[in-house]
């Protein structure tokens, strides 16, 4: 079975469904001649044609819109934002026009927004935002942030064949640094199903992105403490796996919840609602969170290496939950 | 952020402390752990280290003021990074679990909840006031709740004595796999008696960790010293009448009743009858209170190989002389083959001890919390006494009370003990 | 300020059919007779809550265009653009059961007005932030134009609107893109309170137009034959792969932004200027000037306009408003989901 990079599973996800569906097209800066910034459709205007690798000007709030009348029109465009930061652009076409749409008057409205998210490669400000609450919160979305590249290829897949808008967050920092057995034929990863990334009794670390493979690092080395750590990756977030949080906190009664994002209006703050709310029985120390801190990302090494939550900060939390 | 320095708790249960001296004044620095107060509490004095390094900026409690353990009395402000936003910053000052006031052990400072408000909430049942609160989780209620435990037998292994889950599984585990819990001197049962965990041996010692008993043990008795004001009196009583008593109907009380007739009985018998004139020997101390209890419910201690137990006989006071005696034996008996409840085991509010079963004249006995005093009986032997200005050889016993200084004075103690040695030596009651 | 007579392009109008310019002028009738009732009887009985926007004076805007529209075309009608949803095949019923908030309206009682579609018939509806739906334009477009079979999108908007970024964005890639989209724009003279000269520096919206690289016109839009010969222009061009347009149709607003507007901030010589160039009463001057129409056959029209609004009304009225429960429904497309039910 062949080994892929993150970045290589979404290309190829995206290249099996362009195969597969005549009605998926690409949109997006500098993605034809060019091949994306990232290079994730290198490749893709010379197979498919321009008609279906569409090199856009700079206009994002015209993209999205462009592409959600398309989709009315039956087709399945597929929008690159270059970097995920500039997806505010295209904000009210996304959560006033896209999401809406179904509720009010019944249309599908099949888009796809991916693109890379993320800090970690001293990108600044505007170039390692995680966004994704913006979407998270707005009804009518779905949001998906696969952290291997098993799942970065399965849930493309899945998100393209969605009919809802669907925003996709790939992470920069992984898109070459992970690799992973990716299968050649056509498979789904499920939207709205987590995954058991390493299973533990006592604490369970409930994350997505990059930070599941942060939570691996952490885990293994508070194994050697004694502390059993179980590390559920979210997948999703709209929807996502309540059921599989909800048994890892019951199983472990203690629980940790990590994301690179930033703290107030996390994702974190909605889980450990719900854990509060249906487990509270089940809980033996308060929920903690790990996140960044509520800042802009900052650039130089120093400032982001203190931003960014790492396995030290999780080892740290781990062991205080512990104690307890 | 400023850091907030409270008034720790030094003692499960203590409510409040005062602060004693200030070691730093308004707009001096502070580094982590640098002394910064002493204060004064019901059970120690104690100087007090800085939470965090800074700047001291507010001092909210004054020299010889008490407050409520966790009152906020001074501010730090921080010279650390920002932490807002981090749960746990990879440069926080404090190494020590933050955001978790613990109830500490003896002379460990309470760790103050840091600039670190996004960790712990403040535990729901913190030893805030009057009183001690048992520390434990949603998830341990629901079990105890579950399984019938009472959360104050169970002992706490979690931060500040926290109950974890760990701690009430264990519980439960060793209370199916017991027959009778090992009771102990102390009201709250431990888990199953294990042997020593493995022993390491050096050129010249031989170190052995405590068992759970042991520990209970060790502990009450600091306690108990700690809290009671103990003065021992000793009484010298003949047993001439109680001795003929029982040789006249030993035989016919073992035929009919199928008991042996002991001594203990009669102690037993006489205490109450003094108590009962002398309630203030049934007692407890609650802050500034004396709790008089009604019921008479007297713990008659007994020696195990693993140590001491306490089986308590419940409304002693209502209990005929037959009563008590098969009581009495019942209970030691259980004891000794383990097969006593916990109810069996609290809620005493007299004891009586007999170092005299293994041939002590009088001891000078440790008061069992939180009652006010207990009786000690000493071996019962012939001596030579003096009657009618005439030397005469009768059997004799050294009857001890030690009692709690605090609300009960020598004289009325004296006169307590008076009563029990003329019950015994004019033992005038039936005995069938 | 309603310079209202502007020159039209070619040097003849091109007229429509005779049953055409009938259609025309009953579309026209029905609008202003249906608006009548939404905005000044049914919202102040409170049978209308929320709010009410309607087209009056500007009318001959969406009928002059729309009428041209056939199978496979898209429109993007504005809020002042009433005409457009009976033409692509909507009812009164539909409409009344919408604005009444009804639960088997086209929305099922979840938006208001005439924010309602249907991609079937070739209608997609604004959405409030105005000027959002000149990308989805874009889009339609993009896709008639792939299929190749010369079809065309219209998208309308007010000449505020003009001051959003999406339709700078929208006409730009319109141009770039070559696509057979046509942007209509309706210059009423007034954004809610705002009059044009403070809401953009030229004269005419139209030299906006080859700024982005298409053709521009300004018209007299209360003159519904001048603006169906600039539609049919543009729809040529556009059909014929030619790419973008840009109409802008002179009218006036001869009412309030919305129903609780009383426009005091216009000048009432305004209203008395703009009531004579009414172009209602223009088209009907002249197609009896034609002798398309006798004052019988308006008689006529205006009996059936009536019939038909009083018993669509009285349909929605009377029809259910939907239960509670039926708001959290439908948000998402997947199988069973309350729109494919009702085979939106």
């Amino acid at each position: 079975m062949p080994v892929l990079t993150h970045l290589e599973a979404v290309r190829q996800g995206i290249w099996e469904e362009m195969e597969r569906d005549p009605s998926v097209f690409l949109l997006g800066e500098d993605i034809g001649v060019y091949g994306g910034a990232f290079k994730v459709t290198q490749g893709m205007l010379e197979k498919f044609g321009a008609d279906r690798v569409i090199d856009t000007p700079i206009s994002e709030s015209a993209i999205v819109g462009a592409a959600v009348g398309a989709a009315l029109m039956g087709m399945r465009p597929v929008v690159e934002m270059q970097f995920m930061d500039f997806i505010a652009c295209g904000f009210d076409q996304i959560v006033n026009m896209a999401a809406k749409m179904h509720y009010r008057w019944g249309p599908a409205v099949p888009i796809v927004i991916r693109g890379p998210s993320g800090a970690g490669v001293h990108g600044g400000p505007f170039h390692s935002q995680s966004n994704e609450m913006w979407f998270v919160h707005t009804p009518g979305l779905k949001v998906v942030v696969p952290a291997t590249a098993y799942d970065a290829k399965g849930l493309i897949k899945a998100s393209i064949r969605d009919d809802n808008p669907v925003i996709f967050y790939e992470h920069k920092f992984l898109y070459r640094r992970i690799k992973d057995d990716v299968p050649e034929e056509d498979y789904l990863v499920p939207i709205g199903k987590a995954r058991i990334a390493r299973e533990g009794t006592d604490i369970a670390v409930i994350t997505y992105g990059a930070m599941v493979w942060t939570a691996l690092e952490a885990a293994q080395e508070l194994e050697k403490e004694g502390i059993s750590v179980e590390v559920i990756d979210l997948r999703s977030l709209v929807p996502y796996d309540e059921e599989a949080v909800l048994s890892s906190v019951r199983k472990c009664s203690k629980v940790i919840l990590l994301h690179e994002d930033t703290r107030i209006g996390g994702f974190a703050g909605e889980l450990a609602a719900v854990i509060s709310e249906k487990a509270f029985e089940d809980l033996d120390g308060p929920i903690f969170r790990v996140t960044a801190p509520d800042t802009p990302v900052p650039f130089s090494p120093p400032l982001e290496e203190y931003f960014l939550p790492n396995a030290q900060r999780v080892i740290d939390a781990a062991r205080r939950l512990a104690a307890y | 952020m400023p850091t907030r320095v409270i008034m720790p708790q030094l003692g499960e249960s203590v409510a409040e402390g005062t602060v004693i001296r200030w070691l730093k004044k308004v707009g001096d620095k502070v580094e982590r752990d640098e002394p910064l107060f002493e204060i004064s509490t019901d059970k120690v004095d104690a100087e007090i280290p800085s939470p965090a390094a800074g700047t001291l900026t507010k001092i909210l409690v004054k020299e010889n003021q008490t407050v409520e353990v966790n009152a906020v009395v001074a501010e730090i402000n921080g010279e650390g990074p920002v932490t807002a936003g981090v749960s746990v910053p990879a440069h926080e000052a404090a190494p020590h679990p933050s955001g978790v006031p613990a109830p500490p052990r003896d002379h460990e400072p309470a760790a103050s909840p840091a600039g670190a408000p996004l960790i712990a909430p403040a535990p729901s049942a913190s030893a805030e006031g009057a009183g001690p609160k048992i520390r434990s989780s949603p998830l341990v209620r629901r079990i105890a709740k579950e399984k019938h435990v009472d959360l104050a037998l169970v002992k706490g292994t979690g931060q500040g004595g926290r109950i974890s889950k760990e701690d009430i599984l264990k519980y439960v585990a060793g209370r199916s796999a017991a027959a009778a819990t090992t009771g102990s001197v102390t009201p709250a049962a431990p888990p199953p008696v294990k042997g020593p965990s493995p022993i390491a041996f050096s050129r010249q010692v031989q170190v052995v960790p405590m068992t759970p008993m042991r520990k209970q043990i060790a502990e009450h008795m600091i306690l108990s010293r700690r809290t009671s004001a103990h003065v021992t009196t000793v009484f010298e009583v003949e047993m001439t009448c109680i001795a003929e008593t029982r040789a006249q109907y030993a035989a016919e009380f073992e035929r009919r009743h199928g008991l042996k007739l002991t001594y203990t009985p009669f102690f037993a018998k006489a205490a109450i009858e003094a108590i009962k004139q002398f309630p203030i020997i049934n007692a407890s101390v609650e802050g500034d209170n004396i709790v008089y209890e009604r019921d008479v419910n007297i713990g008659m201690a007994v020696a195990l190989d693993t140590g001491l137990i306490v089986p308590v006989l419940r409304h002693a006071d209502e209990k005929s002389f037959l009563g008590l005696a098969r009581a009495v034996t019942d209970l030691a008996e259980r004891a000794r083959s383990k097969r006593l409840s916990v109810d069996e085991v609290q809620g005493g509010t007299f004891t009586i001890t007999n170092p005299g079963v293994f041939g002590s004249l009088f001891g000078t006995p440790i008061i069992n919390q939180p009652q006010v005093a207990i009786l000690g009986v000493g071996a019962i032997e012939k001596r030579a006494v003096v009657r009618n200005d005439a030397i005469a050889i009768r059997p004799m016993v050294y009857l001890v009370l030690s009692f709690d200084h605090r609300v009960i004075d020598g004289a009325v103690a004296d006169q307590f003990m008076a009563k029990i040695k003329a019950s015994l030596e004019n033992w005038s009651e039936a005995v069938q | 300020m309603p310079g209202l007579r502007a020159a039209t392009i070619a040097k003849k109008v091109v007229e429509p059919d005779a049953k055409t310019l009938e259609r025309m002028l009953y579309y026209l009738k029905l609008t202003r007779e249906a608006e009548q009732l939404l905005e000044r009887v049914l919202y102040r009985q409170g049978k209308i809550v929320g709010g009410v926007y309607v087209g009056r004076g500007q009318e001959a805007i969406a009928v002059g265009s729309a009428i041209q529209l056939v199978e496979g075309d898209v429109v993007f009608p504005s809020h002042r653009d009433f005409a457009a949803w009976i033409i692509r095949g909507f009812t009164l019923r539909d409409v009344f059961l919408n604005w009444l908030g009804r639960a088997h309206g086209p929305t099922r009682g979840r938006e208001n007005t005439n924010h309602f579609g249907d991609v079937r018939r070739g209608l997609i509806p604004v959405i409030s932030p105005l000027g959002d739906t000149c990308p989805l334009a874009c889009g339609t477009a993009l896709v008639q134009k792939q299929r190749a079979r010369g079809k065309v999108t219209l998208v309308h908007f007010g000449e505020g609107t003009t001051s959003r970024g999406d339709v700078h964005e929208a006409m730009n890639l319109a141009a770039v893109w070559t696509l057979p989209v046509i942007f209509i724009c309706n210059n009423n003279a007034y954004a809610y309170s705002t009059p044009t000269r403070q809401q953009y520096a030229v004269k005419d919206l139209s030299a906006r137009a080859p700024a982005y690289g298409m053709p521009g016109m300004t018209i007299d839009g209360n003159d519904v034959l001048k603006v169906y010969d600039a539609a049919r222009q543009a729809i040529k061009r556009a059909r014929a792969g030619k790419g973008p347009s840009f109409i802008e149709c002179k009218t006036f607003r001869m009412t309030g932004h919305s129903a609780h507007d009383a426009a005091q901030y216009v000048p009432k010589e305004l209203f008395e200027m703009a009531a004579k160039d009414d172009p209602l009463a223009r088209f009907e001057k002249e197609l009896v000037a034609m002798k398309i129409v006798d004052s019988k056959r308006l008689g006529q029209l205006e009996q059936q306009i009536a019939k038909e609004i009083d018993e669509a009304v009285a349909f929605a009225e009377s029809s259910s408003l939907p239960e509670g429960a039926d708001a959290v429904k439908g948000v998402y497309c997947e199988a069973g989901c309350v729109w494919q039910a009702t085979g939106v």
